[in-house]
């Protein structure tokens, strides 16, 4: 009996399976775009709902600089992981510095137009219906940024330490598939927010 | 960093445990607490609504009670009792040692686990315990703006929503889990198209956890904004909609029922083939149906909105979704009675059980039908029609293939048998029990009774059918505890069973009872839908035939 | 059958140890820590406060526990092979006795589907054939009951005999259609039940069961259509259903037979079954 696994194993192709990190992070993905779907939905059939003001085309400004950042981030991050897969430590390095820098930049930017908002324009999560969907979208959206910045931030340390090598291009791989995420989830947000509700 | 395994306590063998055995057996047993705790809020409200103008209880804690019954039963008694058998019986079946991420596992049932202790946490926080505390009382489907800080004032909702928020984490994480390891854990040969259906019907179920609790989560983060930060989410003095919270808590709360009865599909798919001593009927047809299952159901929410007002073609929309999943439902039934026909079955309780499950669940069905005709639905919805068919679906549907999951997995969980004397007298009392209490629930909703109404006028023709529906509980309140004793009596006492006492065909017969921490001693290889059919008759396997 | 003494054979050679992840508290820390942060909400701010640390240390826990590789206990696998084993085996397969059925299927030979419309249609004839004489006995017109038969459509309006004695092409088309299509229906009928009828088939199929419908109709049509009802002559109605039943039932009965499978398809599809075996002694 024994020796049909064996006669069958020739017939059949090497047994493969996906990655289960691979497969995991996607479906953290899905889980968390049928969040951002719900959030968005909301936003869209909000616009325009506020009773009172202001209005988002009198206090929202384009933050065009600090997307043209996170966009980027993601070229970044891509190059980050297939610097490590090819196993040159010191660029992946340098690399996934640059990405965590230009995360860090977007959500200071972030950071800013609330405080702006707050602060010169009194505009807050309770002034109207336009502030509890903005900074509800907004603020879902940067707190994504802040996590995935913590996690980066992780394995910067790791990096530095030289405890990153080559063998872990595909955990790092998994990671820059949550960063890939969110940058296209910024996408969206931007469009709705500073184009479709504007 | 290799530990030897070292003898350890009980603590750390079980509470610290990241064994997809052991968590598991955890959310079972977690769940089939809060079982008998929604059951006992079950008989209270049963008394109260026995006799009109009952004085058993105050409104508010009837409202509280539902509320919990209703929220403990979604979260805290199915999910997690699905996902314990999910997590014990989908690594064994494909031939894996253990889930994808093990610690992941470990958390999403604390996760789970903690949101229920949130939520039970609310009857010791304010107020009487005996009046329910500041226990929630806004329905389980909490409608804005009920849920609002202005007729919600205190804490009692925010320990609904919290408690929700915590075990929606442990869904999604659960549901993430199941993913990885069906797909990535399979032993060698075990292709997608030899999977058993338990497996497939689980990787659909976490599909639809993934796409379905995250609306909710994002619709209770917008509740918890609108309640904490004074937020305009769902109010209409600003400008808010409480119909949106309708559509966003409908999106999550209709395909949560497929989430939900899809496993028990997969139970009575592995059950009936072995109890009739048949392969399963047209499996390429179950596992589409499965699938067709899961994406038509995303589209059918606005059925529980009828009433509320959609414009014609929306109506007509929500009417033909709605029926369409009917379709692969019905050709599940069918593949399920086809297996039967010509087999030989032999009806031990977990097929008594599954047939009572087949005649059931078709009535169940049946109603749904009527109740997503919108015209219909305009003359009966929020009756206790719409309660006494969506029992049918959840009692007559869900529990009883749960109970077959218990008496066919129980000697594979514990090396003992159940007692099959005792499982036949819990299923025909639980019959009995199940029918006298909602088939006569179907009427006075008929007659106009409207649910979570905490008492009602007498000469309406509606108390002979709720006195009998009450009397139907105490049926199926014993037809449990027969179930409880049978149990722990089976545990200590049952007979020993053997590794492969059905004579079954899937993986997880081929190791002890109960498996080792490693369930394979080596990872078995599978060439067919059916690996133990082929080693048990070499001289005709079924992989000749794929 | 042997294999239930069987261990598994379709398995690779067992390790001595096996990796398994190892117990950690930290998943359910996270959790308890995650569950004070919500239930600081719903207290005071000091136990989200204690939920945050809790948290915190043990997401650095876990972080530990898994970077940079996951921690693993080895568990001793037990040399003892397992034994696929059924107890109390109370089934074998029915594919062993196929050469010797151990009860006949009845009944033992059908007619073909063919048969039965061929039947309908010489019934369907000879009836026809009798309802027009019919009609030239008792009002001088072959059109009348055919016009009876095609007017089950229409609403029901009183019309004057002579209207129905005429002849109309819509009427004439309705009814031949109607007719072949029962016809041919109530011919397969008889040609699946006249095998399973022991004696006197033509009996029974011609006579008996024409009685019996005519009886049931004549009870009911003045409730269902009396306009219709005033208008049948009963006996003859009797006669032309006689007449199709017989000559349907003499074409049906002079077709060829063909055998019906003796093996049940639980047989045919290598299906298990109980009392075919020794239980007592657990062989077959």
């Amino acid at each position: 009996m024994s020796a049909i696994p064996a006669a069958m194993a020739a017939n059949e192709a090497p047994w493969k399976l996906p990655s289960r990190g691979r497969v995991g992070m996607l479906s953290l993905i899905i889980a968390e775009s049928a969040i951002f779907t719900i959030f968005v939905a909301a936003y869209i059939l909000y616009i325009g709902k506020s009773i009172s003001g202001p209005t988002p085309r009198q206090i929202l400004s384009v933050p065009i600089f600090i997307t043209v950042c996170l966009l980027s981030s993601s070229l970044t991050m891509h190059w980050a992981v297939a610097a490590l897969r090819k196993g040159k430590t010191g660029s992946f390095a340098l690399f996934w510095f640059a990405t965590l820098a230009l995360g860090a930049i977007f959500l200071i930017g972030t950071g800013r137009e609330w405080h702006h908002l707050i602060s010169q324009e009194d505009f807050t999560i309770q002034t109207n219906l336009f502030g509890t969907t903005y900074y509800s979208l907004v603020g879902l959206h940067a707190s994504h940024v802040l996590v995935g910045l913590i996690a980066l931030a992780i394995v910067m340390i790791l990096a530095l330490l030289g405890k990153v090598k080559c063998e872990h291009w595909e955990r790092c791989e998994v990671l820059s598939l949550y960063w890939h995420f969110v940058d296209a989830v910024w996408v969206v947000v931007f469009t709705v927010v500073y184009g479709l509700g504007r | 960093m290799a530990i030897p395994k070292s003898s350890r306590g009980v603590v750390s063998e079980w509470l610290f445990t990241a064994d997809h055995k052991k968590i598991g057996l955890m959310y079972i047993v977690y769940s089939l607490l809060f079982l008998v705790i929604m059951g006992i809020e079950a008989i209270l409200m049963r008394i109260q609504l026995a006799h009109p103008h009952a004085s058993f209880m105050s409104p508010q804690a009837f409202n509280r009670l539902f509320t919990l019954h209703g929220t403990t039963g979604v979260f805290f008694v199915a999910m997690p009792i699905l996902f314990g058998f999910g997590n014990y019986l989908v690594p064994l079946m494909i031939g894996a040692r253990d889930m994808a991420f093990p610690r992941l596992n470990a958390f999403s049932f604390w996760m789970t686990a903690f949101g229920g202790f949130v939520l039970y946490a609310s009857f010791f926080a304010g107020g009487s315990f005996l009046q329910g505390g500041s226990a929630p009382d806004v329905g389980w489907f909490a409608y804005a703006p009920l849920t609002s800080t202005t007729y919600s004032p205190g804490h009692s909702t925010d320990y609904w929503t919290l408690s929700i928020l915590l075990a929606g984490v442990g869904s999604v994480g659960g549901a993430v889990n199941f993913i990885a390891t069906i797909l990535c854990m399979r032993c060698p040969g075990m292709t997608l198209g030899r999977m058993p259906l338990l497996a497939w019907m689980n990787l659909v179920m976490g599909g639809l956890v993934l796409v379905t609790i995250s609306p909710l989560t994002a619709a209770q983060i917008m509740l918890m904004v609108d309640r904490y930060m004074s937020g305009h989410f769902f109010d209409t003095a600003a400008g808010g909609s409480v119909v949106m919270w309708m559509h966003f808590f409908w999106i999550f709360g209709h395909p949560e029922v497929y989430v939900l009865i899809i496993p028990c599909f997969a139970f009575v798919s592995e059950i009936v083939p072995v109890f009739s001593r048949k392969a399963m009927f047209g499996y390429p047809a179950m596992v589409a149906a499965s699938v067709g299952i899961g994406f038509v159901s995303l589209g059918v929410w606005a059925h529980h909105m009828y009433t509320v007002g959609m414009p014609s073609y929306g109506n007509a929309f929500f009417v033909l979704t709605t029926m369409i999943v009917g379709v692969p439902t019905g050709i599940k039934i069918f593949n399920w009675l086809a297996t039967m026909w010509g087999g030989k079955i032999r009806f031990a309780t977990p097929m008594l059980f599954c047939t009572g499950f087949l005649f059931q669940f078709l009535i169940a069905g049946l109603t749904g039908i009527m109740l997503a005709t919108a015209p219909f639905d305009w003359q009966l919805s929020n009756s206790y029609f719409v309660v006494a068919h969506f029992h049918y679906v959840i009692v007559g549907g869900i529990l009883f293939t749960i109970f077959a999951a218990f008496y066919y997995w129980f000697p594979k969980m514990t090396g003992r048998m159940l007692n099959e004397t005792l499982g036949k007298w819990h299923f025909w009392i639980m019959v009995i029990g199940f029918h006298l209490t909602f088939d006569f629930m179907h009427i006075p909703g008929l007659l106009g009774m409207p649910r979570r109404v905490y008492t009602y006028e007498p000469g309406r023709g509606w108390e002979t059918w709720n006195l009998l529906s009450s009397i139907g509980v105490v049926f199926q309140a014993a037809a449990v505890l027969i179930f409880v004793y049978n149990m722990i009596q089976s545990y200590f006492k049952g007979a020993p069973a053997g590794n492969d006492p059905w004579d079954a065909w899937t993986l997880e017969w081929a190791t002890t009872s109960p498996p080792p921490d490693y369930n394979f001693a080596a990872i078995p290889e599978v060439r067919s839908r059916r690996p133990l059919w082929d080693i048990k008759h070499p001289e005709d396997p079924d992989w000749k035939y794929e | 059958m042997t294999a239930q003494h069987q261990s598994n054979p379709a398995m690779h050679s067992a390790p001595e140890h096996v990796a398994l992840p190892a117990p950690t508290a930290w998943p359910a820390v996270l959790a308890l820590g995650l569950t004070l942060m919500a239930a600081g909400l719903l207290s005071t701010n000091i136990v989200s406060v204690v939920g945050i640390a809790l948290s915190l240390v043990a997401g650095v826990g876990w972080a530990r526990q898994v970077l940079p590789h996951d921690r693993h206990e080895m568990v001793a696998v037990s040399a003892a092979p397992v034994q696929i084993a059924t107890p109390h085996r109370k089934v074998t397969r029915m594919a062993a006795v196929q050469a010797a059925p151990h009860r006949a299927r009845l009944p033992l030979e059908i007619y073909p589907i063919s048969a039965g419309i061929k039947g309908g249609l010489a019934g369907g004839v000879a009836m026809a054939v009798l309802a027009m004489f019919y009609g030239i006995v008792s009002h001088g017109s072959i059109w009348y009951p055919i016009n009876l038969l095609g007017a089950i459509v229409y609403e029901h309006i009183d019309v004057s005999t002579a209207q129905v004695e005429a002849f109309h092409i819509e009427l004439l088309l309705v009814a031949t259609v109607l007719h072949l299509a029962t016809s041919v229906l109530v011919g397969l009928l008889y040609g699946a039940i006249l095998p399973m009828l022991a004696r006197r088939p033509i009996l029974l199929g011609g006579v008996f069961a024409p009685l019996v419908w005519t009886g049931f109709l004549h009870s009911i049509l003045d409730i269902v259509d009396p306009i219709l009802n005033q208008r049948i002559d009963w006996w003859w109605f009797l006669a032309s259903q006689i007449g199709f039943g017989i000559v349907a039932g003499l074409v049906v009965v002079r077709q060829v037979r063909i055998p019906t499978w003796q093996y049940p398809l639980a047989a045919r599809a290598g299906v298990e079954t109980p009392g075919m075996m020794d239980e007592e002694n657990n062989h077959s």
